[in-house]
């Protein structure tokens, strides 16, 4: 593969983006890295479990044999609670797998209503490892029964390539933000894509964050001892930028080296719309950039709680690319690398903020499946100038582009109204969350402003 | 009312369902009697492979070629309770090249087809199989569900004029005049059984002739005539994994041996067996070392099997036979073929015969040729029709698209619910709505559970295995009280409560053998989910003493008032003490 | 570089949850870290504390050697148990020996029972007294609990007024006819009569019960009908369905609903269904999903928020990282892969049972995963079990054994750790399923663990 830097500092390989890889989706086809031919014999371990239905499709029967019914699962579910018509995440995982047979291709249509929030995994007493089985059923339904021409199927596509459309935009950051936006092209998208016309689509920054990055001249400390690198995601990088630059700050401040590889989509928006094929075309690109880094001895870290999960879980459990297991152990959440490997809270309270602040805290899902839920609540309570009141457990409703679905559109405001009553109950009137998309569904539903931890880091430790 | 019939078949196994149907579509007038349920016997304690004959191929060349044709036969005529798997007998490092050679050439010889595949392709097949596996003969071995296959011959014959009577044991032989004229029956009581007689009462059945198709248990009812019949009943333990390690029958390819298959069965695969010469049918050791057996063993097949979860285990009791005289030592040498005693030849008692020996798959083959039998000797002359005539379910294949479009499944729940009910399906789920999923393991809806229960009435492990309800990994934790909820409708709650004890008490049993790892685990989650919060074992209503409802907590505002005050509390409800009462009572909600 | 505490609490139920305020409230800085979610939610939230004393010894000789096919089941191997106990306390010295309330003595579970009062506040009733309820549940009939839901307090048994049970068509778990009739078995002193009716047939067959709640949470409309409406006219007409012994009609005093009753909402949703019905509304406790279960774990770790004890679910601790003269001083905790130091002066095992993972099992025995710490098994596992389901199982009582001060034990029935403490699940000794226990268990082991884990912190 040949791998060139362009004006963006992007890498984009000779494939380029578009979608013309007719590779198996996942990597049944594939020689499995842990079970090669010399394996010694009789060692489970040494066998690809998987690896068993015909055209690559892997094999996530064996899934189930974990599942005691509990249904725990079920009541963590943030559709299932508005969603009449979705049976649930024990029924799309264990429950529909068991029930599969080698010849049986068919998925229920209910797994597009899943919108790979993951609370599931996190509330499974037996980790039964339910979000894998629903990506590779979601793959599988999208793949072999979706109509490839149908408005919806382009629709998701396209969401989840928002890396891409993101590229072009920030081309023309303000004519796209606006052209995006505008009344009567909104009313099309509605009616031609199904992208319902209450959602603002997210502002263009005019520098996106790799162009301020250059522009500084990349690193300011050097440290072969404290290296990290920064996997920004395309929404630091296109649209809120001042996220990437809170993390280079904060993260020189303690001391240390910042490198920003090339890298594309963490690959989340693909996962829940099934585009597996995608989601490992740039998976393929970050693995390798990532462990180039990791050899060079940096930590990954990433401000998206989003893409810090793709690549700890999903990267390993879809794909088996060389090294992702490398990029798996070494990715951490910007917040949750400074909270073990630094005295953040005594750090914290030498200093203090000028201004009073409060603010309503939302945990993502995918924060709290990495068990990172309480993170900003405990780093920043005794922080004078600080409060921080937790909205509650509830989902924010846009799981990335689920919301950004007409058809889901109201399910996933029905989702939110418990975070929006929470927030406006909350003291503060100002959200903070990790996540981009949840930050987008805090202002959609509340028109807050919203922050994201690091910014609040900086402007106590830094400024 | 004692009733005198043509034949009265004893045993409600494949063979005495085939024998029973094979009777009466050839006009005579018929009545199957069972002790427990259908299949109760061996027939519902068997791996459910549906034989290719290749596992006779070379010592029993007979029984492989009858295999082999009836095999193909019940493609044909019970689409519905066969899976077309296909089969491999694999061949690993240690096993006799010299073996593999004689399997596919006495397969050959049988007229099996057969093909011989490497073990790459057999792990491209099957990728569960051990690296090491060299080769394979690829054959058409199959899955059949046993309890389908029962119970659509029985309902065959029920639509040719039979009387299918189950939970009946025979109780007595009747001798006349040196000639057997018939049976007596016991109607059984107690809890969840199908009763078609006043329950504690017996009954004679007269015949012109008996059919003695209780397998291994036919000595005893051979005793109940005097006359000796020496089956030599040999027990092998069949191991239930939670999910289909393999979608193929794999067989170890060498000459004998415990644990040699896998049989992917349903939504399982079934771990099989040993074969221990037992005393008495009806109660032998079920031990651990056999188990241990099946996972250790079979794992140097299918790797995965030793780190699975394994659901509980079962026995099954094989009838064999073999002449006076023969005196083969060890059970696994003796023939599997079968043998029809006339006893008016043999022991100069006309009237009866017995059917022993034989195997599941050729069942159809064995009822055609004793029912030619019995045709003989009544002096009917009729023609067997059984290998053509579809079993009920098996007319046409349901269509899941319809089944989900018309019924609102959802598409895993419409396949399972066609694949079960066949052509049936359309009329079964068209009774019922709502029609909410009953058990979640294996996709059983409300409209399945209440036609089983109309054919097989409160008894709640017939209704499991019509259906298979309660059979998935929870074994009946998260269902058996939703299935017994099922009976509500029809029957009072003492049945019901009876019933659901019974069904919990028949999983648990099942369980004991697999009692550690995820199985444990569900165990106790059952434990707790029926003695914690459902008080099963403790509820006052099953207990002997009565309860003092005084003595106890009757609420906070009500304070130490308790039951006494709580009636006036009711009263002031009903005069309208309250503020909406009067809307209420006036339906102006 | 360790994440440190005084005091690190494992695990994420009741009893994780009160050792840890417990230790909070004697001044430790606790730390709880759980793997997944608590399992609080798959409870019905009844808080029982000691309900039978049942029968440790067969009324007939149980079988020797390998079970056989022939011995059919027999129920009657075990005597009924004693109960249902009005007095929980007076019972605890018929219970085994070693029972984590012998151990603990009957203060320990009265104080654990006062710290989940504080704890629920007015979400729960029955502190008022030491009598224990009899509360009807989905299985049909009555059981014996020391706590219970303010939801559920109308459905009291020892209470004389009529009542009616509701039940949905497309709800499987109980039938409302069955489920009276078994009530009448239980002879309970009042007229009951059950209903199956139709409203949970606007939505589809395998809604989940949340999404029920929900809809009855923001009073959806169903077919143009808000939902609380919708449901009180389908139980309208079947208010006086109850027949009393004089083969009279009664008007019913309460009706008592499957436990879904609105989630955030339930109180306003029980009063509006209350007012339209004219009758008292109760709900039933469930098995899983269970919303009481869920609305006691909101509300616990919102306390645990309140006491300002850390904590992280999404962690299984995977072993012990150092130790020093008998006290552990860091446990290995997985961080998605990634194992890393937690170092305590005391450690709190909650981990929980068979069920909640806390106890792990395989052919070959049984084992405390976390820790390594000792649990008392037969060796073989032929041995774990009796025949009948609900006899004197083996397997219940599985769990590492502690002293009375909390520790737990080794082998020899000495503290394994100076600063290893267990409460909850884990601890064996106790079938808390037959006795009607499990919450007590866990509030007396836990409120003693946290305790005395703050104490060795703290000294």
């Amino acid at each position: 593969m040949t791998r060139h830097t362009d004006d963006n500092g992007e890498a984009t390989d000779a494939n380029g983006t578009s979608g013309g890889d007719d590779r198996a989706a996942t990597d049944g086809g594939v020689e499995s890295a842990t079970g090669g031919t010399d394996a010694p014999e009789l060692d489970p371990d040494a066998y690809d479990p998987v690896d068993v239905f015909p055209g690559g499709d892997l094999d996530l029967r064996e899934g189930a044999d974990s599942c005691y019914k509990c249904t725990s699962c079920d009541t963590s579910c943030p559709v299932a609670e508005v969603d009449e018509e979705f049976p649930g995440p024990k029924f799309q995982g264990p429950e529909q797998w068991r029930l599969k047979r080698k010849e049986d291709h068919d998925i229920d249509e209910s797994i597009t209503s899943c919108s790979n929030c993951m609370r599931c995994d996190d509330a499974c007493p037996s980790s039964v490892p339910l979000s894998q089985m629903h990506n590779e059923a979601r793959g599988q339904f999208v793949e072999e029964q979706m109509e490839k021409l149908s408005v919806e199927y382009v629709r998701n596509r396209i969401l989840a390539n928002y890396h891409t459309s993101a590229q072009l935009a920030s081309v023309f950051p303000r004519t796209a933000s606006f052209t995006m936006n505008f009344g009567p092209v909104r009313w099309v998208m509605e009616k031609t894509m199904g992208i319902p016309k209450e959602r603002d689509f997210p502002e263009f920054a005019t520098e996106t964050f790799r162009e301020w990055w250059k522009g500084r001249g990349g690193a300011q400390v050097e440290n072969p001892d404290k290296r990290v690198a920064y996997f920004h995601g395309c929404y630091s990088n296109f649209n809120t930028p001042e996220v990437g630059k809170a993390m280079v700050r904060v993260y020189e401040h303690f001391g240390y080296e910042v490198m920003v590889p090339p890298q594309k989509c963490s690959g989340t928006p693909m996962f829940a719309n099934g585009m597996l094929t995608d989601a490992r075309r740039h998976a393929e690109t970050n693995v390798e950039s990532l462990v180039e880094a990791i050899g060079d001895g940096a930590d990954v870290i990433a401000s998206c709680t989003s893409c810090s999960l793709s690549l700890r879980q999903e990267y390993p459990e879809l794909f088996d690319i060389h090294g992702i297991e490398d990029v798996s152990e070494h990715t951490y959440e910007a917040l949750e690398y400074l909270r073990i490997n630094e005295d953040l809270e005594g750090e914290l309270a030498e200093n203090e903020l000028a201004d009073e602040q409060s603010y309503a805290y939302h945990a993502p899902c995918h924060a709290r499946n990495q068990g990172l839920s309480r993170q900003a609540v405990e780093t920043f309570r005794d922080v004078d100038g600080v409060t921080m009141e937790d909205v509650g457990d509830s989902c924010s409703g846009i799981s990335g582009t689920y919301g950004w679905k007409e058809e889901k559109y109201e399910k996933s405001m029905k989702i939110g109204a418990e975070m929006f009553e929470h927030m406006e109950d909350a003291e503060g009137d100002v959200g903070m969350t990790e996540c981009p998309t949840c930050a987008m569904q805090m202002e959609h539903g509340t028109g807050y402003e919203i922050k994201h931890p690091l910014q609040l880091l900086e402007d106590a430790v830094v400024a | 009312m004692d009733q005198q019939v043509d034949v009265v078949v004893v045993g409600g196994g494949s063979t005495g369902c085939g024998v029973v149907r094979d009777l009466a579509r050839r006009g005579l007038d018929a009545v199957l009697v069972e002790k427990g349920n259908l299949t109760h016997g061996t027939t519902g304690r068997m791996h459910g492979l549906l034989h290719s004959g290749g596992r006779y191929a070379v010592s029993d060349q007979k029984s492989a070629r009858e295999c082999i044709e009836e095999n193909m036969v019940l493609r044909d005529i019970a689409g519905h309770c066969v899976e077309e798997t296909g089969g491999l007998f694999v061949k690993r490092p240690e096993d006799s090249e010299e073996y593999f050679q004689e399997k596919l050439e006495g397969c050959r010889a049988c007229d099996i087809p057969v093909e011989v595949i490497d073990g790459e392709e057999a792990r491209r097949r099957e990728p569960y199989l051990a690296h090491d596996v060299e080769k394979a003969i690829a054959l058409p071995d199959g899955a059949v569900d046993p309890f389908r296959l029962c119970v659509a011959n029985a309902a065959d014959a029920r639509e040719h004029g039979a009387r299918i009577e189950t939970h009946a044991p025979v109780t007595d032989v009747l001798v006349e005049d040196g000639e057997i004229v018939g049976v007596e029956i016991e109607h059984e009581t107690g809890p969840g059984k199908r009763v078609h007689g006043e329950p504690g009462t017996t009954e004679e059945i007269r015949a012109r002739h008996v059919v003695n198709a209780t397998g291994a248990w036919a000595g005893n009812v051979g005793a109940m005539a005097g006359v000796d019949v020496e089956v030599r009943p040999s027990k092998g333990v069949m191991t239930v994994m939670n999910t289909r390690q393999v979608d193929t029958v794999i067989n170890r390819c060498r000459p004998k041996g415990d644990a040699d298959i896998i049989v992917p069965h349903e939504t399982a695969c079934i771990l099989g067996t040993t074969d221990e010469e037992v005393d008495d049918p009806e109660d032998y050791p079920e031990e651990e070392w056999e188990v241990d057996l099946m996972i250790e063993t079979l794992s140097e097949l299918v790797p995965a099997l030793e780190d699975a979860r394994t659901l509980r285990s079962f026995w099954g009791v094989r009838p064999l036979y073999e002449p006076p005289g023969t005196g083969t030592e060890d059970p696994t040498d003796i023939t599997r073929d079968y043998f029809l005693l006339d006893h008016g030849d043999r022991d100069d008692l006309p009237g009866m015969t017995t059917i022993v020996g034989g195997k599941l798959t050729t069942y159809r083959m064995m009822a055609e040729s004793i029912s030619d039998h019995v045709c003989d000797a009544l002096g009917h002359d009729a023609s067997c029709d059984t290998a053509e005539a579809p079993l009920p379910g098996s007319e046409s294949e349901a269509r899941m698209e319809e089944l989900m479009d018309e019924f609102g499944l959802r598409s895993p729940v419409a396949r399972r619910s066609g694949q079960r009910l066949g052509s049936r399906a359309d009329d079964v789920l068209d009774e019922y709505d709502p029609n909410p999923v009953v058990c979640e393991c294996e996709g059983v809806t409300r409209a399945e559970v209440q036609d089983a229960i109309g054919e097989a009435g409160s008894d709640l492990n017939a209704v499991r295995l019509r259906t298979r309800a309660s059979m998935g990994n929870c074994q009946g934790g998260f269902c058996s009280h939703r299935i017994a909820a099922e009976l509500a409708q029809e029957y009072p709650e003492p049945v019901v409560r009876d019933a659901e004890d019974e069904l919990y008490q028949e999983r648990w049993k099942g369980q004991r053998h697999a009692l550690w790892g995820r199985q444990l685990s569900q165990a106790m989650l059952n434990h707790l989910l029926h003695a914690t919060t459902m008080n099963r074992d403790g509820d006052p209503a099953s207990l002997d003493s009565e309860v003092d409802f005084g003595a106890f907590d009757a609420g906070s505002e009500s304070g130490t008032a308790g039951a006494n005050e709580g009636g006036d509390a009711g009263t002031a409800a009903a005069d309208g003490g309250r503020a909406g009462d009067d809307a209420a009572t006036d339906g102006g909600i | 570089m360790a994440i440190d505490s005084d005091v690190l609490v494992v695990g994420g139920g009741l009893a994780a949850i009160t050792s840890a305020v417990a230790a909070a409230r004697e001044g430790a800085d606790v730390r709880l870290v759980s793997h997944k979610s608590s399992t609080l939610r798959q409870a019905s939230g009844l808080v029982d504390a000691l309900g039978y004393v049942p029968a440790t010894e067969p009324a007939q000789p149980l079988r020797e050697g390998p079970p056989t096919a022939g011995r059919e089941l027999d129920r009657d191997d075990w005597p009924d148990p004693e109960g249902p106990l009005a007095d929980p306390f007076e019972a605890i010295d018929r219970l085994p020996e070693t029972h984590p309330y012998r151990v603990l003595g009957a203060d320990a579970l009265r104080e654990g029972l006062a710290l989940f009062d504080d704890l629920a506040g007015d979400a729960y009733r029955g502190g008022h007294t030491e009598t224990n309820a009899l509360l009807p549940t989905f299985g049909g009939s009555v059981k014996p609990t020391a706590r219970y839901p303010a939801a559920a307090e109308a459905g009291i048994a020892s209470d004389g007024r009529p009542a009616l049970i509701v039940g949905f068509r497309s709800l499987t778990e109980y039938d409302a006819r069955a489920f009276a009739g078994r009530l009448e078995a239980a002879g309970v002193p009042f007229d009951v009569a059950g209903a199956e009716v139709e409203f949970a047939e606007a939505f589809r067959a395998d809604t989940k019960v949340t999404r029920l709640a929900k809809a009855l949470d923001h009073d959806e409309e169903i077919d143009g009908v808000p939902a609380r409406e919708a449901l009180a006219k389908a139980v309208a007409p079947h208010l006086h369905d109850v027949v009393d012994e004089a083969g009279g009609v009664d008007r019913v005093g309460r009706v008592g609903f499957p436990a879904f009753l609105g989630d955030q909402e339930g109180d306003a949703v029980r009063a509006e269904l209350s007012d339209r019905l004219g009758a008292d509304v109760f709900e039933i406790p469930m098995g899983p999903p269970s919303l009481p279960g869920l609305r006691l774990e909101d509300r616990l770790y919102d306390a645990l928020d309140a006491e300002g004890v850390r904590f992280e679910t999404g962690f299984p601790v995977v072993g012990i990282e150092a130790e020093t003269d008998g006290s552990i001083e860091t446990v290995s905790v997985d961080r998605k892969g990634r194992e890393t130091p937690y170092g305590a002066d005391a450690f709190v095992l909650a981990t929980g049972g068979l069920v909640g993972k806390g106890l792990d099992s395989d052919r070959e025995g049984v084992r405390e995963p976390a820790f390594g710490l000792h649990v008392e098994q037969p060796e073989d596992r032929y041995e774990w079990f009796v025949d009948d389901a609900f006899g004197d199982q083996p397997y219940a009582r599985f769990g590492v054994r502690i002293g009375e001060d909390g520790r737990a034990l080794d082998a020899d029935g000495e503290a394994a750790y100076d600063n290893v403490f267990a409460a909850g699940g884990v601890v064996g000794g106790a079938d808390v399923a037959r006795e009607k226990s499990a919450s007590g268990v866990s509030l007396a082991t836990g409120i003693v663990a946290g305790r005395q884990a703050a104490t060795e912190a703290t000294q």
